[in-house]
């Protein structure tokens, strides 16, 4: 390892909110955890690459991002299909005990698969991250009304699409 | 919109715990991540014959590289005009080349059909000779107003 580099801390305090991001991008478990490793091996080997970094967080959203839109562009040429894509599409909730609640996360994770990648991105930093549209808009390479603007379609497509779901459940 | 509906619906949302990271993934990804330096350290302890000429090259390049980028730019140019200048040579070859068997008879055809037009070419000459041939100042004088 490199000696000014602590490779393990960065994975206990980053690993997770990565994991979740990368599998709500990619919803493929495989494809998640090649892309957290890539991410963790870039780190190590050029440990220049989080010098001056203010945010950590941020930043490893950033490359966490970057990554898997690159996989799903070299994948977009490959199977153009949605239906392959649906076949192999994880969840990226947790399972629930509660039926109504696990037809609730079943439904959200379809409504979300349905989002735009850059959408979907947005919303994920907003809703399980609680990042600020600033600090989305600086993980994201975007501007703050670009990343504000993003999240209300994205909620406003998730609420039509869970609408009634939601209602029934209220 | 309503916002207190759109709140509510947020708040729902975000209730919504995400899935755990797989715990053996920590030891897999760490190991991959030492492997892998390990690989480049080792990679970086046996340069291999093209590394070290590179690194030479770098070493001898780096102090000014904006002479060294001037100087190749010079070559580039001198090569350039030389190879424009080659290309240009087979024309005026071209151009100079003797004309062929067949051009001099058609030349020394249409000659001679001049030569029986306008007259022996014998006369011509002597004629000319007789002009040009130095003379009293006064009779040049003549042959001009003539």
């Amino acid at each position: 390892m490199p000696p000014g580099l602590d490779i393990e801390r960065l994975y206990d305090e980053h690993a997770q909110p990565l994991h979740a991001f990368l599998l709500n991008l990619t919803r493929n478990e495989a494809d998640t955890h090649d892309l957290l490793q890539e991410i963790f091996v870039k780190l190590a080997r050029d440990e220049k690459l989080l010098h001056g970094v203010r945010l950590e967080r941020a930043f490893l959203l950033r490359l966490a991002h970057n990554a898997a839109i690159d996989l799903m562009r070299r994948r977009g040429t490959r199977d153009r299909t949605r239906d392959n894509f649906a076949a192999e599409m994880v969840s990226p909730f947790a399972p629930a005990d509660d039926p109504d609640e696990e037809t609730f996360r079943h439904q959200l994770a379809g409504a979300l698969a349905e989002l735009p990648p850059e959408q979907r991105a947005v919303a994920h930093l907003k809703l399980w991250e609680g990042l600020t549209f600033e600090q989305i808009a600086a993980a994201l390479e975007i501007s703050p009304n670009t990343a504000a603007s993003r999240y209300r379609y994205a909620l406003d497509k998730l609420r039509d699409r869970l609408r009634p779901l939601y209602e029934e459940m209220k | 919109m309503n916002t207190g509906s759109n709140s509510e619906f947020e708040q729902r949302l975000r209730r919504q715990p995400l899935k755990p990271l797989p715990g053996e993934w920590r030891a897999e990804i760490l190991s991959a991540v030492a492997a892998d330096v390990n690989r480049r350290q080792n990679n970086r302890q046996e340069p291999t014959a093209t590394a070290t000429g590179w690194s030479w090259l770098s070493n001898l390049l780096w102090p000014h590289p904006k002479a060294w980028a001037g100087l190749a730019a010079v070559w580039i140019f001198i090569f350039a005009l030389n190879f424009s200048m080659r290309e240009k040579a087979p024309v005026i070859a071209g151009k100079s080349a003797p004309p062929s068997p067949e051009t001099v008879a058609e030349l020394r055809q249409q000659q001679k059909m001049l030569a029986e037009l306008i007259g022996p070419a014998e006369w011509r000459v002597a004629d000319r000779q007789r002009v040009l041939s130095p003379q009293p100042r006064s009779a040049r004088a003549d042959i001009l107003a003539a």
